[in-house]
């Protein structure tokens, strides 16, 4: 029982992982600012002015409404726009009250309440109409700042909003094909060094098979992904080129493994196959990536997953992630390869 | 050294013995030319130009080591077995299907140039792209070599060079056209060279590690 | 305790009211549970099939090499 301690404890983190990943709500953020094509009074000034819709999604507004606070935001100019109305939890009228003069077209919209802390949308509003004078500085205003008092949530990034979910799918996929294929790299080099035996071609075998389920599953997720956040199914990128390349060279493993049917000659010739491509995939997957620019997250303009990114909630729940799909998928390997060597053992028969 | 040599000028020897293996790739080439020059309407866009010459280089590539190399009998391969060492065996092999490739590399180039025109490409970068198609075909020459004893020793002949090959080709390609697409643009030179220093790079690569590997294929 | 939850998660906002109440994501988590538990299951149980038939494949080789003595 104890050996089988990690299988079971692969399988609590994995539920774990699961449970957090689909039950723990998303945090608030700013959707859109609009303009609502309409006319609203504001108290103070007495007359009409453009209100402009702002969405939020997950946001609390309808809790003390009358504490939203609305901003606009250029460098250091700062203007508190007035709340006409706050419509629901998440949508609330806002006037847009400018000076003629103002230094820039380009405004990021944020705002703070008690509930949700302090909300950015970067680039939220273009304005219209106005003299711009880059020159122009204005009155900072009192900024009432709250620090949100919500549940374990994650966090709300732009673009990619629910779908933060499945980076404890998607990415962990990789991982546990990483290091299934650096399981058959290293069972490679021990083939081609004894050569007598060939108990480490199984071992190759068994995890290229068991790396390719999951790289084709992160494949399939990260497609996925793609769709709700980039809008398409595949895009041209190093990475997703990186992933397909090494989908289809371990799939090519796969096929010369078929063809050759002299044992001793598979063994040794699969080896050599295998160690030239994880060669080559670790160069071109670390090296090329580097020096280009990606959409995919932490490269280029994208929020990025890095360490420093990575929020708490979001930590506690990727770390077990990738730790549970390894030894799910080291389990995966271990009855793979048992199977194949009762295999081996029933051809003896 | 002259191990490699000798090995070089035997191939070379035995190739041009029997012309029909050389003249069957350039048939080939210049057919495969000839077919994109129709397919593009006989008007090709800066795209498709760039495209097409790569594609065809690859092909090429492909079918130069699809033939069995001349000494892969049995009988022959025991006999160098105890004359060379492995690694001169897998130098000459490399350097043998660069010559080929590069070789091929500018018959594929002049029949484009000839066929699709070459008034696309601003300056000198006409040139510079033979000088991309040339690294292009070291660094598959020095790829290929492996593969193709790999697959001769498992008995696979094209189709299992071509599984195996190409997977580890699309990265070189992308390399390539991207270089292509960059010289018809009209970047500087300087700019896009930094493909070309990739490209050396994985040829260098894949020598040192055909160099390493080519002995566990070759013996018994 | 799933009645708890939920009315907590009512609470929060009413778009994950929407989401959380009618269910959806609990049947997802639920769903998702229930194949990963019958994977474990099913591991398991491949573990032990290929034991015992190890076991009797042992068996089966030392008397055909006992035979062969």
């Amino acid at each position: 029982m104890i050996q089988n301690s990690w299988k079971i404890g692969g399988l609590a983190l994995l539920a774990y992982v699961i449970s957090m990943c689909f039950l723990v709500p998303l945090g608030p953020g700013l959707l859109e600012f609009q303009d609502a094509q309409s006319a609203g009074v504001v108290a103070e000034l007495e007359r009409k002015v453009s209100v402009y819709r702002l969405v939020g999604l997950n946001t609390h507004w309808d809790e003390q409404p009358e504490s939203l606070h609305v901003y606009l935001k250029h460098k250091s100019s700062l203007v508190e726009l007035p709340v006409i109305e706050v419509n629901d939890a998440t949508h609330a009228n806002v006037g847009l009250v400018l000076p003629d003069t103002i230094p820039s077209k380009s405004w990021d919209v944020f705002t703070s309440h008690p509930s949700d802390g302090t909300l950015l949308l970067e680039n939220g509003l273009f304005t219209e109409g106005f003299v711009i004078d880059k020159e122009a500085t204005w009155p900072s205003p009192e900024v009432t700042e709250f620090t949100s008092n919500l549940a374990l949530h994650f966090p709300f990034q732009p673009r990619i909003f629910e779908t933060i979910r499945n980076l404890m799918l998607h990415v962990p996929m990789w991982f546990t094909m990483f290091l299934l294929m650096g399981i058959g790299f290293v069972a490679s080099i021990r083939q081609l060094s004894a050569s007598q035996s060939e108990l480490h071609d199984l071992r190759a075998e068994a995890s290229v098979q068991v790396g390719m389920a999951f790289g084709i599953l992160g494949l399939i997720t990260g497609s996925l992904w793609a769709r709700f956040t980039w809008g398409a199914w595949w895009v041209d990128d190093p990475q997703l080129n990186g992933a397909m390349v090494t989908v289809l060279v371990y799939a090519g493993y796969l096929i010369l493994r078929a063809t050759v049917d002299n044992k001793r000659l598979k063994a040794r010739l699969s080896a050599v196959y295998n160690l030239f491509a994880f060669v080559i995939l670790i160069i071109l997957l670390m090296v090329l990536p580097r020096f280009t620019e990606s959409l995919h997250p932490g490269k280029g303009g994208n929020p990025g997953f890095n360490s420093y990114d990575l929020d708490s909630s979001l930590r506690m729940v990727f770390y077990p992630a990738v730790i549970g799909w390894m030894l799910l998928g080291i389990w995966m390997y271990r009855v793979r390869l048992a199977a194949a060597a009762l295999n081996q053992k029933l051809q003896q028969l | 050294m002259s191990d490699i040599g000798f090995l070089i000028r035997h191939a070379l020897r035995i190739e041009f013995r029997n012309k029909h293996g050389i003249a069957g790739l350039v048939v080939f080439s210049l057919a495969a030319v000839y077919t994109c020059y129709q397919a593009t309407g006989t008007r090709a866009t800066m795209e498709s130009w760039n495209a097409l010459a790569w594609v065809v280089l690859l092909f090429a590539a492909f079918n130069a080591v699809s033939k069995p190399w001349a000494d892969d009998s049995e009988n022959m391969r025991s006999f160098l077995l105890h004359t060379v060492s492995p690694q001169s065996w897998i130098l000459a092999r490399v350097i043998y299907y660069g010559l080929l490739l590069s070789g091929l590399g500018i018959v594929v180039f002049l029949g484009f140039a000839l066929f699709l025109g070459i008034d696309q490409f601003p300056g000198w970068s006409a040139f510079q792209f033979w000088v991309g198609i040339e690294a292009t075909a070291l660094a598959l020459a020095s790829l290929l070599a492996l593969l193709q004893a790999l697959a001769s020793r498992a008995g696979g002949g094209f189709g299992l060079v071509s599984v195996l090959g190409l997977p580890l080709m699309i990265p070189v390609i992308l390399v390539s056209t991207r270089y292509g697409m960059d010289l018809m643009k009209g970047i500087v030179f300087l700019d896009t060279a930094h493909h070309l220093l990739f490209l050396a790079s994985l040829t260098g690569g894949f020598v040192a590690l055909g160099y390493i590997l080519f002995p566990y294929l070759w013996r018994d | 305790m799933t009645l708890n939850v939920l009315q907590y998660l009512l609470q929060i906002s009413p778009l994950e009211g929407f989401f959380f109440g009618s269910g959806k994501a609990m049947v997802v988590t639920g769903v998702a549970l229930i194949i990963l538990i019958g994977m474990g299951l099913w591991l398991f149980a491949m573990e032990k099939r290929i034991a015992r038939m190890n076991e009797h494949v042992d068996e089966l080789l030392n008397s055909q090499t006992l035979k062969k003595k």
